[in-house]
């Protein structure tokens, strides 16, 4: 009877938890469909009227669909370009485990915990002459987010047993055809994880595009959020429709692929 | 198989970009922070310790270094305690547990600057639901304006921060969590050992790598903060809330960029004192194990 009493309490601790955690969720939706007055009472209550005219305003914003696909092509981009950077360098890394790969790896932990000199990087993009294109933001996301990359990956890599290399090598395989024919497709969990990592990380990002694109026709979503709401930010109801428009990628991302940063982390972080 | 035989230019790529866009500007920001690069300058100039100089002189650095100490410290702290609590449920058969694990991460992928906007709203002297939740339950006496309130505006900030990372903490300690034997706790409880001496002398000590991976991440992570401080309050009020990124920003903004770019130093300078002892407690670790 205790036991069960406190099981209860326990259970009604989490459940509350849940609630913190879905409650502004929730505000955003609901209050994404209030006319101008209503929303800006930031109340819980089911809008009086249903409007979807906020969400037609803020496509009327025109940059919108530009702004989606400046996001969505950032995130590709460096996706495809950490997976296969980060992969590679983990794979000899870890396989040859000498003194120069093992300060290599160190380096990369260390850029894990330094920040980024941004605004030096304006500057180094300025003399490569790629100041605010897309190539320089894919370069300066992918050296952003190879360290973790790199540390999940060799972190797993260590569980793929050397015997495969041998046996591939026997049959004849080369290193190439060793990477992309046998460790390439053993490391589909943690690379999931990393691309989840990836794009959650460029989709939401503000700081870098900020400071590294002038350019507003190359602007991604959450640059031209922030840009919204220092315009409009009257009209809460269609601020708050932007929001669900912004979020709602990442978030079906997240709720179809979330199986993957559970293994993947615990494979390439903890275990390692 | 031999190891010298992996051929490194498998490594190649991303060294070079990582050589070229991360370590670069780095090397290249410790020449401008000795230079009076700006705006309104025909050239950049080699003026020695100048800025670092004016920059030590000024009221505003000791805030922005305290108020990042502070959030930092109270964020890993926290971060763990909730993470590590959650964890230790969602490792139960409870109901609806998948849900729950969903749930609490799900705050993890959600733009910060989104959860800064929605937070102004939350923490909304008149309309806001935190007050109106206070008042609801006869405390309206603890009715704040969160935000504008020097008192309270940092911890405000600490709490929005721990909405969105706790749930990042729990899926690592639930990580470590599995590789807990069970009937290492069985034995241990039909030994008589009671859920406090099981938590302290087993599992604890069995999930210290996802500690050690928690604590550095959460440490360095929130010494980082820009985005949530800058949308909530930038700063304010006066520089109440003052972290290094929003520093850097503000003086950024004003054409200072041989200045910004000290302070971006004094910041890395901290990271780095910060960091490096937890990283080689991971090493060591690894060693051991």
């Amino acid at each position: 009877m205790r036991r069960g009493g406190k099981q209860l309490a326990l259970y009604l601790v989490v459940l509350l938890g849940a609630l913190v955690i879905l409650v502004p969720f929730y505000m955003i939706l609901v209050n994404s469909f209030k006319g101008i007055r209503e929303s800006a009472l930031f109340g819980m209550g089911l809008p009086s009227e249903w409007l979807f005219a906020n969400y037609e305003k803020v496509f009327e914003q025109g940059n919108i669909v530009r702004g989606f696909k400046n996001s969505f092509l950032l995130a590709g981009l460096t996706v495809l370009c950490v997976n296969l950077f980060a992969s590679m360098a983990a794979f000899v890394i870890q396989r040859r485990d000498d003194r120069l790969m093992r300060s290599l790896y160190l380096t990369f932990i260390i850029g894990l915990i330094v920040p980024v000199s941004i605004v030096p990087t304006i500057r180094l993009m300025d003399i490569l002459g790629i100041k605010g294109t897309y190539f320089s933001m894919i370069m300066y996301y992918t050296a952003v987010l190879l360290p973790f990359s790199v540390f999940l990956l060799v972190g797993f890599m260590k569980q793929i047993p050397r015997e495969l290399d041998e046996a591939a090598m026997i049959e004849g395989a080369g290193f190439f055809r060793l990477y992309f024919r046998i460790i390439l497709p053993l490391l589909i969990t943690v690379l999931v994880t990393v691309s989840i990592v990836v794009i959650v990380s460029v989709w939401n990002d503000f700081f870098g595009p900020f400071y590294l694109v002038t350019d507003s026709t190359k602007w991604t979503i959450v640059l031209q959020i922030f840009n919204f709401v220092s315009l409009y930010n009257t009209n809460w109801g269609v601020v708050f429709a932007f929001m669900v428009i912004v979020v709602l990628p990442v978030l079906l991302v997240y709720l179809l692929l979330q199986r993957y940063i559970i293994d993947g982390l615990t494979a390439g972080s903890v275990k390692g | 198989m031999e190891r010298r035989k992996y051929p490194l230019y498998f490594s190649y790529p991303a060294v070079a970009v990582f050589l070229l866009f991360f370590i670069a500007p780095t090397l290249i920001g410790v020449y401008y922070s000795f230079t009076n690069w700006n705006i309104n300058a025909d050239s950049v100039k080699f003026i020695g310790f100048d800025n670092y100089a004016a920059l030590f002189q000024e009221p505003r650095l000791g805030k922005a270094l305290s108020n990042t100490l502070i959030f930092a410290a109270a964020v890993t702290v926290l971060q763990n305690v909730i993470g590590f609590a959650l964890a230790l449920v969602m490792n139960e058969s409870i109901r609806m547990r998948n849900f729950f694990r969903t749930v609490f991460f799900m705050p993890y992928v959600i733009a910060p600057i989104i959860i800064g906007y929605v937070f102004r709203a939350i923490y909304h002297p008149e309309h806001g639901i935190v007050n109106k939740l206070l008042e609801g339950v006869g405390l309206g006496f603890m009715a704040q304006d969160w935000l504008n309130d020097p008192k309270w505006a940092l911890f405000s900030i600490i709490i929005t921060d721990l909405w969105k990372v706790s749930g990042f903490a729990m899926v690592i300690y639930l990580a470590g969590l599995q590789f807990i034997p069970k009937d290492l706790l069985e034995s241990a409880a039909i030994d008589g050992a009671n859920y406090w001496h099981r938590l302290k002398n087993i599992i604890l000590p069995l999930i210290a790598s996802s500690t050690t991976v928690n604590i550095l991440l959460s440490l360095i992570g929130s010494m980082k903060v820009f985005e949530m401080v800058m949308v909530l309050t930038d700063g304010g009020p006066g520089y109440t809330t003052e972290v290094f990124y929003t520093y850097i920003r503000s003086t950024f903004s004003m054409g200072e960029m041989g200045y910004s770019t000290a302070i971006n130093l004094v910041l890395f300078a901290l990271v780095t004192l910060v960091g490096l002892p937890v990283l080689a407690a991971l090493k060591k670790r690894e060693v051991e194990m």
